[in-house]
């Protein structure tokens, strides 16, 4: 605290420092104070409420600020992952031009042996081993030279400066190996990597022309060129991704239509046969490229410097120079071309058909759901529909239609507004299991011991519609304490609750419980947390308070297998198609467990709290998680790396997320909250 | 807490009902969560339902628009409980509309046009559309400050809540008796709307719950 001092001249910091003490301590502060009249304006609980009060409001904008920073980090985290996206995207192009060149030389090759019966002496091909790429024929090196002051001068008139073609020429040079000096990289960097690929293809097609009407004499070069420039384009019209990056389709239609005065009118035909073959021969290529070019003859394994070293025309040097950027980074992968899909979507990469690319995308916060009075315990995604159903501590369930908005007032998100509220539970509900398709029913269970089964609403539903009591299912009473998780498989019910055990219902049956599933062997049975049907419903996973892990057989009811872990278990889902289980822990762990050894297979500290939610993807691949650090994050599963983060809710005490989940068919995700919010995300 | 120890105040899954929210109450003033003032309202009810005096004391320094917001989001949120035992009670064929006393019927504002809903419809459609009006975006998009304009929404909210008071207490007594025991929310309802004036004292109809007798004074037209 500030001491009192006769410097101070304001009655206003006088009192501040007489917050520390008593009246007397004020009183000292009065007496120091020469200006009585000043000191009568304030009294000390108003000054004491004032500074109360603003302290308050500092607090309540601090809090604020910190919301805010969260989301902008979540922002920043999400466009930094779209970047990359982005970056791995462009990569991938560069690749496949690679590969197209290469497969262009060939076809070259190829059609000149067809038409001339003789192997083409090609150096670009194959490089005479002796004669340095730096010196190429005097013939050629002219034919270099003009082609490129022709690219040169052309690129001008579009406004290209001698800094870009420096640049380019730098890293052409750098790839050739004539230097080998790292300045190169810096210039590069000033430009947009978009641009001088986009200024690459121009390249390629403009180069061609040129080189056309430039009345180069005939013969291999001139029909080499040709050639190249019209299968450049019909690969390009095939691979219309491809143009999607700055080429003007126009423009290659326009290249196609004057093809055949340059080339043979059944060239112009075949344009498709041909990008087809070429495609073929990416196929092949893994081959040669597998058996370490034994076939050299035919197919002689790509040496990029060299090839490019003596290429005659400054379009394939262009070319390269582009694609040879990333091959200094990482080796030619050509097994991994052959997998590649053409797409001939020029939108492909777009963020909203992305949800095609199965979660090579980034997910978006899109709906929220505020309807709740406290926070959300569980949801569960419709089996089919857009629509989804949560459970909150507000002892109610809503149903949700995704496709029933009102749009939100600032953001691009929308609201929704509930269906139906459930209401039945007298007590927080817990938990939420989805019924399967077409039954149109789902289960919850509540810190009252009641599992309930309910008939969902029809997603056309008014939520001001009459009372239908028929709503509500049967309700499962034989738990005698709070039920935290709810699983459903195969027509039967699985639940946990803090009574110790698990049990297995055939919910609509007239004795519906089927199965108490009890750790025999334990002294004191530990809680359990949270369960899940495993191995098509034969099995069942159960984890418990104490951190272990009881596989259970149902034919049996026997425990058949037990593994344990030192921190308490909060989620198992059991994964959709091999024999692995994964667990959720407050030691911010997510564990992953072959369910037919035991083994701990991988354990990764997933979050900076205690995780809290668990949720896998119908196919397998990926993983996701929510946890008390407010955080949601996506996991590859394969790679166990995480792959987005979204920051969604705030706490309410010291709880945040509590329940994450997958629609089982279409490209949704959510979160639930204490802060009595849903999200939903695409 | 002094000690030093971190308290996490959660709810652990797998813990019993009676420990649920069974934490070492946290000071108002080390509450930085945007959701202070419910945590605030939610731990004082659970301390004691029946100090009203304490529940319904504002902290110094709060917004008391929030403060009453904060309150009311608690009442309706409780009285999905009443709602739950009228539900197996209150039918639409015996309660065909919503009354209390036989003065008046409520009309159910949830509707485009003022409907006259059967009691149980009337007090669903009253808490759902309580549920959108204080969760919206529009009128309520922040927990930490509340405009003045949205504040003047609160009153008929309160308006309507009440009558699902009094058709209990007038028509399932039984029902309203064990609820009212249970959690005094009545009582402190009618506490709540009188303190802040918020609900004019003629409207409320029930007698004063802890002395018996009747408060029979007639009321006006209703609305919806
Ligand atoms: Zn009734
Ligand atoms: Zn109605």
């Amino acid at each position: 605290m500030k001491i009192p001092t006769a410097m101070d001249d304001s009655s206003v910091s006088h009192h501040n420092g007489g917050q520390v003490g008593s009246q007397i301590g004020v009183s000292v502060n009065n007496k120091q104070n020469d200006e009585p009249s000043q000191s009568v304006q304030y009294s000390i609980p108003g000054i004491l409420h004032f500074i109360q009060h603003e302290w308050a409001r500092f607090e309540l904008e601090r809090s604020q600020w910190e919301v805010d920073r969260a989301e902008f980090e979540a922002r920043i985290a999400f466009l930094e992952g779209e970047r990359k996206g982005q970056e791995n995207l462009k990569n991938d192009l560069v690749r496949r031009i690679k590969m197209l060149e290469y497969a262009l030389k060939q076809e070259r090759a190829k059609f000149h042996k067809l038409k001339y019966g003789v192997e083409l002496q090609q150096g670009d091909v194959r490089p005479p081993p002796k004669e340095p790429p730096a010196e190429p024929e005097p013939a050629e090196r002219a034919q270099w030279k003009q082609g490129r002051q022709l690219i040169k001068q052309y690129l001008q008139e579009i406004g290209y400066t001698d800094t870009i073609l420096d640049v380019r020429s730098n890293r052409v040079r750098n790839l050739l190996g004539l230097n080998n000096e790292e300045q190169v990289e810096d210039p590069y960097r000033n430009y947009d990597k978009n641009e001088l690929y986009g200024l690459l293809q121009r390249e390629i097609r403009t180069g061609g022309k040129e080189q056309r009407k430039g009345g180069v004499p005939p013969g291999g070069v001139y029909n080499e060129e040709g050639l190249s420039v019209q299968e450049t384009a019909a690969v390009f019209a095939n691979f219309e991704f491809l143009a999607n990056q700055e080429m003007d389709m126009d423009e290659i239609d326009d290249l196609d239509a004057k093809q055949p005065h340059h080339a043979s009118g059944k060239q112009g035909e075949e344009v498709d046969h041909e990008a087809e073959e070429v495609l073929n021969e990416l196929n092949m290529l893994t081959e040669s490229e597998a058996d370490g070019g034994g076939q050299g003859d035919e197919y002689p394994v790509v040496k990029l410097s060299g090839s490019t070293a003596s290429q005659a025309s400054a379009v394939a040097a262009g070319a390269a120079a582009g694609g040879a950027g990333e091959a200094d980074e990482e080796p030619l992968a050509l097994g991994e071309l052959a997998q590649l899909t053409v797409s001939n979507e020029p939108e492909a990469y777009d963020v909203a058909s992305a949800n095609k690319e199965s979660f090579r995308k980034t997910w978006n916060a899109k709906y929220t759901l505020r309807s709740h009075f406290d926070g959300v315990r569980a949801l569960a995604f419709h089996p089919t529909e857009a629509a989804l159903v949560t459970a909150s501590e507000d002892h109610t369930l809503k149903l949700w239609n995704l496709q029933r908005t009102v749009p939100a007032k600032k953001s691009a998100g929308l609201d929704v507004e509930p269906l139906y509220t459930f209401r039945a539970h007298t007590a927080p509900v817990l938990c939420l299991a989805m019924g399967a398709p077409r039954s149109e029913e789902c289960f919850s269970g509540g810190l009252d011991g009641t599992i309930r089964v309910w008939n969902l609403p029809a997603p056309t539903a008014d939520p001001y519609d009459p009372y239908d009591p028929a709503v509500q299912g049967p309700v499962l009473r034989d738990h005698t304490d709070a039920v935290w998780s709810l699983a459903a498989s195969h027509g039967r019910l699985l639940s946990a609750s803090a009574d110790g055990t698990a049990r297995v219902w055939a919910p609509r049956a007239p004795r519906p419980l089927l199965a108490t599933l009890r750790d025999e062997q334990a002294a004191t049975p530990p809680a359990p947390a949270a369960a899940d049907f495993a191995d098509a419903a034969s099995r069942a996973a159960v984890v418990y308070r104490d951190g272990s892990l009881l596989l259970y057989d149902l034919e049996t009811g026997q425990a058949v297998l037990r593994v344990s872990c030192d921190s308490a278990a909060t989620r198992v889902r059991s994964h959709p198609t091999l024999p692995i289980l994964v667990t959720a822990h407050e030691d911010r762990h997510i564990r992953f467990w072959d369910a037919v050894s035991g083994r701990c297979a991988h354990a990764m500290v997933a979050h900076l709290d205690a995780v809290t939610g668990l949720a896998l993807d119908p196919n397998g691949l990926f993983l996701l998680s929510g946890s008390h650090d407010c955080s949601v994050r996506l996991w590859n599963l394969d790679t166990k790396t995480c792959v987005q983060e979204i920051t969604a809710h705030r706490k309410k005490f010291d709880e945040s997320i509590l329940d994450v989940a997958f629609h089982p068919l279409r490209p949704y995700i959510a979160s639930a909250g204490a802060d009595g919010l849903a999200k939903v995300f695409v | 807490m002094a000690d030093g120890v971190q308290v996490l105040r959660r709810n652990r899954p797998g813990s019993k009902a009676k420990d649920f929210c069974r934490w070492p109450d946290e000071p108002f003033e080390e509450m930085d969560s945007t959701l202070a003032v419910q945590q605030f309202i939610q731990q004082t009810i659970r301390r004691d339902p029946a100090n009203l005096e304490a529940i319904l004391k504002m902290p110094e320094a709060q917004d008391e628009g929030v403060w009453k917001y904060e309150h009311l989001r608690q009442f309706c949120m409780e009285l999905n409980g009443l709602a739950v035992r009228l539900q197996s009670e209150c039918k639409p064929e015996t309660c065909t509309q919503m009354t209390a006393t036989e003065q008046w019927i409520f009309l159910c504002a949830a509707h485009k046009t003022p409907k006259e809903c059967p009691a149980i419809d009337y007090t669903r459609h009253t808490l759902d559309g309580a549920a959108c009006l204080l969760n919206s975006n529009k009128y309520f998009p922040s927990r930490v400050s509340i405009k003045e304009s949205s504040v003047a929404k609160l009153g008929s909210v309160c308006r309507r809540v009440y009558r699902i008071f009094s058709h209990a207490y007038f028509h399932h007594r039984s029902i309203f008796d064990a609820f009212e025991k249970e959690t005094h929310l009545c009582k402190r309802f009618t506490y709540f709307v009188t303190k802040y004036s918020i609900i004019s004292k003629e409207i409320l109809i029930l007698p004063k719950l802890d002395d018996e007798t009747p408060i029979t004074q007639p009321v006006g037209e209703s609305e919806a």
